[in-house]
Parts: C-alpha cells; sequence; structure tokens
C-alpha cells in the first residue's frame, strides 16, 4: 500500500513537471511569435522609409491643390539626408519663387524672399496646412519618422499586401494619433496612408500610385492628398527627377543655405 | 374674524415679534442676496460682451465646427445693408480673422490676426480702453499691429518693433508681411491676451485677398434683454441658409452654463436659509396654537367652523407678514437701487484688478421689480404653508376634548 502510494505520488510529481514544461514551451512560443510578427511589422516599415529616404534623395515636385473651386500648382525642389536633414525650394508660381525651407534636428526655419526674413516655425505649427496645400509642415520635413516614433502591428495580411497600424511611441514628439497603413511587399511600398487625430477621427487620406524604380529603390510618383472633413478639397503630387544617393552638397543643410539657396 | 385675529396678535406678543423679526429679515436678506447675485451675472455678462464677443455674431454654417476660407462670409455688404434695417440693431461690424505665425528674431508663435475696422471696434467692444502702450488702430494705420500683452512678452517685442507674419490667404495662398507693433492691449482675459493681434481691415484685406470677406459679423443690441427677439428679426432678414446668427447665449455658451450653475448653488445655500426660517415660523406658530387648544375649543363648541379656526390663523399670518413685508421691501429694493447705481468695490482689489486689465472690481446689484415681487411672493406663501401643520394639529381635538385641555 505504502509503496503504491509512494508511486502515485512520484506520478504525480512527473506529470506536473511535464505540465510545467508545456507551458513554459507555450510562453516561449507565443513570446517568439508574436516578436517575430512585431520583427516583420517593424521590417516592412523600415523597409517602406529606406524607399522613401534612400541615403539621401532629392527631387522635383509638382503641387496641384484643389480648394474652393479653384485650383493652384506650385513647383519646387527638395533635398534630403537621412530623417535630420532636409531642404525645400519654391520654384513656381513667381509669386512664391524663393521661398525655402530648412529642417535639421527637429527645427525648421522658413525663409520668405518678400519680406527678407528667416522665420523659425514652432513645433505647435507642425500640422499646419502647408502653403495651403493639404499637406502640414511636417510632411515637408518629414520630422516624425515613422520608424523611430511609431509601434507598428500588422493588422491584415492578403497576398502581398500587408496593412499595418502605426501607433505612436509614448514619448515621441509626434503629430498624429494614428496611422494605418497598406503596402505593397513586392516594392514595399504604400499605396494609401490613413491619418487619424489623437481623438481618433480620420483626418486624412495619402493615395499613392505609379509607383518607378530609381536604382534599387521604389517609389509612387503619383500622391494624391484627401483631406476627410472637406471632401471637395484635395492636393496632387507628382514627383520628378527622382535621385537617389548621390552627392548632396552639405550646404544645403545648413541656416545660410536659406537666403543662398533661395535665389 | 379678521379683528378678531388682529386681538390675537396683539394679545400673544413673544409669538408676534418673533414672526414679524423672522419674516422682516428673511425678506430683506432674500431680495438683496437674489439682486447681488442677478447683478454679478449681468456685470461679469457686460464684461465679456464689452471686451470682444458681441451680442449676436453672424456666421457661414459650419465656420464655427469645421473652420476654413471655405466657411467665409462671402457677401458682407449686403448682409450689412440688411442688418441697417433692423431696429433693435445699434452698431455692427465685420472681422476677418485668421491664425498665422508671428515672428520676432528667434521668437514665432501661432496668433489670431484679427482685420477690424477700428472706429467701429472702439464703440463695440473695449480694445480701445484696454490700451496699456502705444496706440489705438486707426483707419489707414497700415501694417500698424495692435498685440495682445501675452504676445508682446511671449515675441519679446514693444513699440516700434517690425515682426513677420506668414499664413494663408482667404484664397488659401501663401502670404508674408511684415507688421509694425504700434499699440500693446491688455483686456484681464488672459487666453485673449496671449494670442490676438488686430490690423485695419483696409489694410488687411489687400493683403489677405478679403475685401467683402469676412469671418463674421458682430453685432451690439440697443437693448441686451431682447437680443432673442432681435435675433429672430435678423434670420428672417437674412433668409439664407447658409447663415447662421447666433446670440450670446450660443456664443459663450460656458459662460451661461457657469452663470446657471452658480444661480442654482444659490438659490439652494438661500432655500436652506429659507427653510430654516419657514420651521422656526411654523414652530412657533405651533407653539402659540398648543397653549390655545382650549380656546380653540371654546370657539368651536361656540360655533366656529373649521373654516374659521383656518381662516383665524391665516389672517393672523397674513396681517404679521404684510407689516414685515411692508416694512421690508421698501428698505430691501432702496438697497437694491442704490447698489444698482453705486455697485460696491471690494476694498483694496481695485489696485490687482487694474493690473489684470480693464476687468471690474465693481459687484453692482440689479434693480428689478419683477424679481423683487417673486421674492416677496414667496415669503408670503413660505409663512401662509407655516400654518398648515398647526392647523391640522389643532383640529386633531375633538371640541370638547380641547375645550377641557389644560
Amino acid at each position: 500500500m505504502v509503496g503504491d502510494k509512494v508511486t502515485l505520488e512520484i506520478h504525480r510529481e512527473e506529470t506536473l513537471e511535464e505540465e510545467d514544461s508545456v507551458s513554459k514551451f507555450l510562453l516561449i512560443f507565443f513570446i517568439f511569435t508574436i516578436s517575430l510578427v512585431a520583427n516583420e511589422a517593424q521590417d516592412i516599415i523600415k523597409k517602406l522609409d529606406e524607399n522613401m529616404r534612400g541615403e539621401n534623395v532629392s527631387m522635383k515636385m509638382t503641387m496641384r491643390v484643389v480648394s474652393l473651386s479653384h485650383e493652384r500648382t506650385m513647383k519646387m525642389q527638395s533635398w534630403s539626408e537621412g530623417t535630420k536633414k532636409s531642404f525645400t525650394k519654391i520654384l513656381y508660381p513667381p509669386k512664391d519663387r524663393g521661398i525655402t525651407f530648412l529642417s535639421l534636428e527637429n527645427q525648421m526655419w522658413q525663409y520668405v524672399p518678400k519680406i527678407e526674413r528667416i522665420i523659425k516655425i514652432p513645433p505647435s505649427m507642425m500640422l499646419q496646412n502647408w502653403m495651403g496645400s493639404d499637406i502640414t509642415n511636417d510632411d515637408i520635413v518629414k520630422q516624425s519618422s515613422i520608424v523611430e516614433d511609431y509601434e507598428p502591428k500588422i493588422i491584415k495580411k492578403k497576398n502581398t499586401l500587408v496593412t499595418i497600424e502605426l501607433i505612436p511611441k509614448e514619448d515621441a514628439a509626434v503629430v498624429w494619433g494614428k496611422i494605418i497603413i497598406n503596402i505593397d511587399t513586392t516594392t514595399y511600398t504604400s499605396n494609401r496612408d490613413v491619418f487619424y487625430d489623437e481623438d481618433g477621427e480620420e483626418v486624412r487620406q495619402f493615395i499613392y500610385e505609379k509607383v518607378k524604380k530609381f536604382g534599387k529603390y521604389y517609389i509612387p510618383t503619383y500622391w494624391r492628398v484627401q483631406s476627410s472633413s472637406k471632401k471637395d478639397n484635395f492636393t496632387e503630387i507628382i514627383l520628378e527627377d527622382v535621385e537617389y544617393d548621390t552627392e548632396i552638397s552639405q550646404h544645403y543643410f545648413k541656416k545660410s543655405a536659406l537666403k543662398r539657396f533661395s535665389r | 374674524m379678521f379683528s378678531f385675529a388682529l386681538k390675537n396678535i396683539l394679545f400673544y406678543k413673544g409669538r408676534s415679534i418673533t414672526t414679524f423679526i423672522l419674516t422682516f429679515i428673511s425678506a430683506i436678506l432674500f431680495i438683496v442676496y437674489v439682486s447681488m447675485m442677478d447683478g454679478s451675472h449681468d456685470s461679469m455678462l457686460k464684461n465679456s460682451l464689452k471686451i470682444y464677443s458681441g451680442a449676436i455674431e453672424i456666421y457661414h454654417k459650419d465656420y464655427r465646427d469645421i473652420g476654413g476660407n471655405e466657411y467665409l462670409i462671402r457677401d458682407v455688404e449686403s448682409i450689412e445693408k440688411k442688418l441697417s434695417l433692423v431696429d433693435g440693431v445699434e452698431l455692427f461690424s465685420s472681422r476677418y480673422e485668421t491664425y498665422g505665425l508671428l515672428s520676432f528674431g528667434d521668437n514665432s508663435m501661432a496668433s489670431m490676426v484679427v482685420g477690424i475696422e477700428p472706429k467701429k471696434e472702439e464703440q463695440l467692444t473695449q480694445l480701445k480702453v484696454a490700451l496699456v502702450d502705444g496706440e489705438y488702430l486707426k483707419y489707414g494705420s497700415q501694417n500698424c499691429l495692435y498685440i495682445g500683452s501675452g504676445v508682446a512678452k511671449r515675441l519679446k517685442v514693444k513699440i516700434g518693433d517690425e515682426i513677420s507674419f506668414i499664413g494663408g490667404a482667404s484664397d488659401n495662398s501663401f502670404v508674408a508681411d511684415i507688421f509694425m507693433v504700434y499699440g500693446v492691449f491688455k483686456t484681464g482675459l488672459s487666453e485673449f491676451d496671449d494670442s490676438a493681434t488686430f490690423v485695419s481691415r483696409d489694410y488687411f484685406d489687400k493683403l489677405m485677398l478679403s475685401k467683402n470677406i469676412a469671418s463674421y459679423i458682430t453685432v451690439k443690441v440697443k437693448d441686451l434683454d431682447r437680443v432673442d427677439e432681435i435675433n429672430s428679426e435678423i434670420i428672417k432678414l437674412l433668409n439664407d441658409e447658409n447663415l447662421e446668427s447666433l446670440t450670446w447665449k450660443t456664443l459663450m455658451k460656458s459662460m451661461v452654463e457657469t452663470m446657471e450653475v452658480d444661480s442654482i448653488f444659490g438659490y439652494i445655500s438661500l432655500s436652506l436659509f429659507l427653510v430654516v426660517i419657514f420651521f422656526v415660523i411654523m414652530i412657533y406658530g405651533f407653539i402659540n396654537v398648543s397653549s390655545r387648544i382650549k380656546e380653540f375649543g371654546v370657539l368651536r363648541c361656540v360655533g366656529l367652523s373649521k373654516k374659521h379656526i383656518f381662516l383665524l390663523l391665516f389672517y393672523e399670518i397674513f396681517i404679521l407678514s404684510t407689516f414685515a413685508l411692508i416694512l421690508a421691501t421698501p428698505i430691501a429694493g432702496y438697497i437694491c437701487y442704490y447698489y444698482s447705481i453705486n455697485p460696491i468695490v471690494i476694498e483694496g482689489m481695485a489696485e490687482m484688478y487694474k493690473d489684470y486689465g480693464i476687468v471690474s472690481d465693481e459687484i453692482p446689484f440689479s434693480f428689478d421689480i419683477f424679481t423683487i415681487s417673486w421674492n416677496i411672493s414667496l415669503i408670503y406663501g413660505l409663512n401662509i404653508l407655516s400654518i398648515i401643520y398647526p392647523y391640522f394639529y389643532i383640529n386633531s381635538f375633538k371640541s370638547i376634548e380641547a375645550s377641557r385641555h389644560v
């Protein structure tokens, strides 16, 4: 009898040990899966961001702003290096020609030839519309980075299309409450970004088309920005002369460039 | 029965004097307190309306909720023509409001820049009175900027300094200009002083392409009490579903709600006081009636009905209340009237208040016959209610039983 009891006890302990090992394995498997999924989302976002920025990129842009039942066209050229440096110059219309923007280490300045002043744009103005269009100052300087400032999460997968939700990190100084991006993983380019404010209300959409390959990078060359509250207003951007990883003079990324390259 | 009640009042002096004094004091306190509360609310409202908001403001629909140049009023002149036909309208003026970036040296800030008609605003608001440095705007003052004290502090500018402005014109195109600091104002409303700046409309319209365009039209009425009636007339005359005409009650909703909450709390605290007075009067009445059980028994035995007993008690309280209120009402009315034209100034606060701007340090009372009348009626009502319980108490005794009561 006593022998039977001891055998039973040993058997129970063995069973408990087995159950413990299974739960540990499941936990590790779960964490591993989660981290894999998280890494996958992070990788996709990184590749998307690399496509948009390269080591450095320069391009010409034609912007058509449709609002108040009429349209305006603007042309500009931009140079950027990584996430911290960018320079933009307005080329057209003549009224605004020579207006320049510089973004350095999360700070933004604007030079306006008409008043011959360099104006520092405060962070509180980052969400303001840029030059009357549907894009913001933040879009121009790309001050916030989708890689560094947001936590990505895959919410849908269908063939090569992946939908990723970006939620701002707790300490990130960003302007959006949430961004949902639809990415084509064959080119790692987005076809639609939906931006939400802090209350979860949809604010605008970026629709991307006409993906082209420049060197090793893919980028959509047609962007349409649609405001969610004003359905009649939209902004179209066409990218031209896109050049990646070329030699960009560091002179563009100095405050003196604002006046110097304005002419 | 009336003369019998009068005799009782003179006979039971203690109870009569107590009821008289309590009614007298509670009437004075009630009338004066309500007058002070209404007066201070009126004063708060008038101060706010004087500073910047109008009694009525006309907007394009969705301008306040969504905003943007799509919702600007684009035919100001025709609306102004219609407004001049409305009888109760004293004055009106259009404003073009925009948000832009002001910058001086390394300091930049987002600010509300408003194109105004300086002469009209002088009569509509206290903007000119709020001047603390430099000069107020005038027609043709070009690129002169009249700025809030908070804006001046943040940009670290003084009179004569040049501020850069960038923003969007009425057609959403980019605009930039240099403004010169011409005057600094301080109204006491910190949020307003920290963000508002003004330019003469004749100059601003050229810059913003906003001739005959306005963010809204502000209207001053001849009689603020008729604001709803005048507003209905304006809506009828405008006859445009894209426009909305709103009174201060909607425009200053949060302030109205604050005043309502304040009134509710005021009336609650006052009602507690009145309840105490009511019970004291009732208890005195009850004690008095309790000591007169035998008397009421005898009266019932000699043929007085329950109705007569009620009438007797009613006359007693009515005579006492009437005497007390006849004396209290003129005194309370005079206090209200006196302080409505000579508002109370809180000693020692004047200097501090001046430092905060033009917000008044006066507490005016309201003198309103209707308010005083309902105050008196309420006291009357409460006093009459105080005889109900003693009446039922005395009737709980049978006539014979009561006549033998010791």
